[in-house]
């Protein structure tokens, strides 16, 4: 189900209705939000509940065992059913065809004629999302940071939460299942609040990404002529847009929709697109995975605890599985190691060229980061090394006699609105969206509210998927 | 910070911006419809899953689709036929679908548009594309997509500003913005407007507007559509005859073999259609020969007198009043051939 759907607008009324009906204890309300989550996935493609099932019963089995079992090696063997089943559904579910792919051209390449017929492997929507937020929680268990759950019922609803449950936030068991222990219910303020969240990020998806920006990026992105330099960038700066406004809405949309249950979310994105550097990037975009990436990834592979190549090592390997976490494409690779390389970059310069970021130099430092950021995405977007290739030439003017594609409309719409888009990232990026909206005067917020509602309703959206559903 | 002061401020504009946003549109001469989309598309196909052998399901382009009027055929035959032609495609990936997907050995009706039912076979070509992706819709469809399209058919019957409309009809923000049109930058797109020109009901019966029939300069719009940089000597863009052939009579064969009845017709068409057809599809070569390699029974408007000099308003559809004619006599005529089935306790 979708958040930009008729059908989850009456499933939520349904849902907070029951939520705050007198007749059901807090037990019974977490038994219904389950329910109420499995149907929420289930209405796209019921069997793969079981998937989810499974997950979240080798998960609290492994937990509870972990929670008592003192023999390390015991220990160590619930750890990795637990990596296993999950890391065996992304395996085979997400990157089945890939390695199947890769595997034929390898075994090609030394001589042997083999051709494998392509698996007809259909893709949960958010796989990589809950096996992610699971796997957190038995590895929590194993290195004795957490308690385990209190009860099947906060596992399995912290597994299957339906705000978060197909695109995060990513949320962590300390987090999230605490909160399921004390009844929730949201304060008048925390209501509204969810609902002022719920608006802007249906703005953001609805409007902003498949209203404004999307058909721009579609059309470039799925040209195969050889564009303009101006077409190329319109196209690439489209999509930068349309990726934030999709993904950053589908998390403010979760934020929102929970805050409306009385439970607390973290926040996924912080301005991104005025952060200054890289590392300031990834603590401001898809934060929740960055940070599980960091926890689980970057640090087991040693961190900077072992000197700097290996931290250069651990770095770069993290973000490569990171892109590769996105989607099951060598593009999605190149993806992640750009932003490696330019992490890395970043800490050499920071170690050998230093300097003091102002006020005056900072606008024009985030102007440069963002401009490196679109240059990942032409990775990102592009579904062919070809088409990818092509658009970075076409980008650096590299191929003087490209094609105009886009009309004048197309061009000013996009640059606006990504322009807009970036101011208002530098002036947020000490603020948030609360602190503002405490200082606005309530019929100012009100208008600019109707405004936002007015324009998802005349859009009409059709229901778009959102775009990291797929990942 | 009054959160519910500003809710209430909020919804109180929004309101009273949709109720101006609806009227303006009415006033524009816009009035609420149902879209002809893939999700009503889906619910018909729905139906013929359960279809019985007394069953009629008719597939084709827009001619069948405009010409025979679902309420007409059933006071004609006692039996309320399943609609899935769409406008713009050809019917052969709804017949595989039918023939290869479902157990109905009841009647299938192919209209044939010879322009498009010729065309291709592969979902390179729009003609096949248009009508395979309803199909792939159909067998896609998720539980949460036939729940969206329930609750939007309330919306859709009652507000004018629900619409998918495109290109000089569209009243969804991103078409109207993407009508806006400034500078040189690109060559401008000069396809003439194409408005719409008729009416569709939850049970995807289409009728041709009363507009198209009474104003001429507006069935010329139509005309100038269909006539775009083409003469009726130009050749078709798209023509497979041999492929569409080979496809086509492979899944009649299964159809006749396990105790389907197949039957085709051809709509009338006037004008540039007419001559255009005169050309390129020649009733020997093309009509005749698929008769014979289908082994379907066939039934041309040119063949019956009654039928024959029908006028199209914009050279490829009849306007409603004579689409009920035809609808009727149409049925009289394959009736009285045992050609399709009947109810005799309700006609």
């Amino acid at each position: 189900m979708l958040f930009n759907s008729l059908s989850f607008v009456v499933f939520l009324v349904i849902v907070l209705l029951l939520y705050y009906s007198k007749f059901l204890n807090w037990t019974n309300k977490k038994r219904m939000l389950l329910l109420a989550s499995y149907i929420f996935y289930g209405l796209w493609n019921p069997p793969l509940v079981i998937l989810l099932w499974i997950s979240t019963v080798v998960d609290w089995t492994a937990g509870k065992k972990l929670a008592i079992e003192n023999n390390q090696r015991k220990r160590k063997m619930w750890l990795l059913l637990s990596m296993f089943v999950n890391l065996g559904f992304l395996a085979f579910f997400k990157y089945g065809n890939f390695l199947l792919e890769n595997f034929t051209t390898v075994v090609n390449a030394i001589g042997f004629d083999f051709e494998a017929l392509p698996m007809d492997i259909i893709l949960p929507m958010g796989i990589s999302f809950y096996t992610f937020q699971t796997m957190s929680y038995t590895i929590d268990m194993y290195k004795r940071k957490i308690e385990p759950a209190r009860t099947f019922l906060d596992f399995a609803l912290y597994v299957t939460f339906f705000p978060q449950l197909v695109a995060g936030p990513i949320v962590r068991a300390k987090d999230l299942i605490t909160q399921f222990y004390e009844e929730k219910k949201a304060t008048a303020n925390q209501f509204f609040w969810g609902i002022f969240l719920l608006t802007i990020g249906l703005f953001q998806k609805v409007v902003m990404a498949d209203t404004l920006l999307s058909n721009t990026s579609d059309t470039v992105f799925g040209s195969d002529k050889l564009l303009h330099g101006v077409d190329a960038w319109i196209g690439t700066l489209a999509f930068s847009g349309q990726i934030f406004f999709d993904f950053a809405g589908y998390s403010t949309c979760a934020i929102g929709i929970a805050l409306m249950l009385g439970i607390i979310l973290p926040d996924n994105f912080r301005y991104p697109y005025a952060s200054l550097g890289f590392s300031d990037l990834w603590s401001r975009w898809h934060i929740s995975l960055s940070s599980w990436l960091k926890d689980y990834l970057y640090i087991p592979l040693g961190g900077n605890r072992h000197g700097i190549t290996r931290m250069y090592v651990a770095l770069m390997l993290t973000m490569l599985l990171g892109g590769l976490w996105h989607g099951a494409a060598w593009t999605f690779m190149v993806w992640g190691g750009l932003h490696g390389t330019y992490l890395i970059l970043e800490k050499l310069q920071k170690q050998y060229l230093p300097f003091k970021i102002t006020k005056w130099n900072g606008i024009f430092l985030a102007f440069i980061t963002f401009s490196c950021v679109n240059i990942t995405w032409v990775f990102f977007r592009a579904r062919e090394f070809d088409t990818a290739w092509s658009m970075i030439k076409s980008m650096f003017y590299m191929q003087t006699d490209g094609e105009k594609i886009l009309g004048s409309f197309d061009v000013l719409k996009v640059s606006l609105v990504v322009g807009i888009l970036f101011i208002c990232h530098w002036l947020m990026r000490n603020t948030s969206m609360k602190a503002v909206s405490l200082k606005t005067n309530p019929v100012v917020l009100g208008v600019f509210w109707a405004f936002m509602l007015f324009l998802i309703i005349i859009s009409q959206g059709s229901g778009e998927q959102f775009i990291y559903f797929q990942f | 910070m009054n959160l519910k002061l500003s809710l209430t401020i909020a919804i109180a504009i929004c309101l009273f911006g949709t109720i101006a946003w609806e009227l303006y549109w009415r006033s524009q001469g816009y009035y609420p419809d149902v879209d002809n989309d893939e999700a009503l598309f889906a619910v018909q196909r729905n139906r013929a899953e359960k279809a019985s052998n007394s069953d009629v399901i008719l597939i084709g382009s827009s001619r069948i689709h405009f010409d025979i009027q679902l309420d007409i055929w059933m006071q004609e035959t006692g039996i309320k036929p399943i609609q899935l032609a769409y406008p713009g495609a050809t019917p052969l990936p709804v017949f595989d679908d039918l023939v290869n997907n479902t157990n109905f050995v009841g009647t299938i009706i192919v209209g044939v548009t010879p322009g498009l039912f010729f065309s291709s076979t592969t979902t390179e070509k729009r003609a096949y594309r248009s009508a395979n992706d309803k199909v792939e819709y159909y067998h896609d469809q998720t539980y949460a997509q036939r729940i969206n399209h329930l609750l939007s058919i309330p919306l859709q019957q009652n507000l004018a500003f629900i619409s998918d409309a495109d290109g000089v009809d569209a009243i969804k923000l991103q078409f109207l913005l993407e009508g806006i049109q400034f500078g040189n930058r690109i060559e401008g797109n000069d396809f003439p407007p194409f408005p719409n020109f008729a009416d569709i009901s939850l049970d995807r019966n289409l009728r041709m507007t009363e507009k198209t029939v009474t104003d001429t300069s507006f069935a010329r719009l139509i005309k100038n559509v269909w006539s775009f940089k083409s003469t009726p000597e130009t050749p078709p863009r798209e023509m497979s005859k041999d492929s569409v052939m080979k496809l086509f009579t492979k899944d009649a064969k299964i159809f006749q073999e396990r105790g389907g009845n197949l039957v085709l017709l051809r709509c009338p068409s006037t004008g540039y259609y007419r001559k255009k057809e005169e050309n390129f599809y020649c009733r020997d070569e093309f009509w005749d020969e698929l008769l014979k390699q289908s082994g379907a029974k066939g039934y041309h408007f040119e063949d019956y007198l009654q039928l024959k000099d029908l006028d199209c308003p914009e050279w490829s559809h009849l306007s409603g009043e004579d689409a009920d004619f035809f609808t009727t006599e149409i049925a009289k005529i394959m009736m009285a051939d045992k050609a399709i089935p009947f109810n005799p306790k309700t006609n």
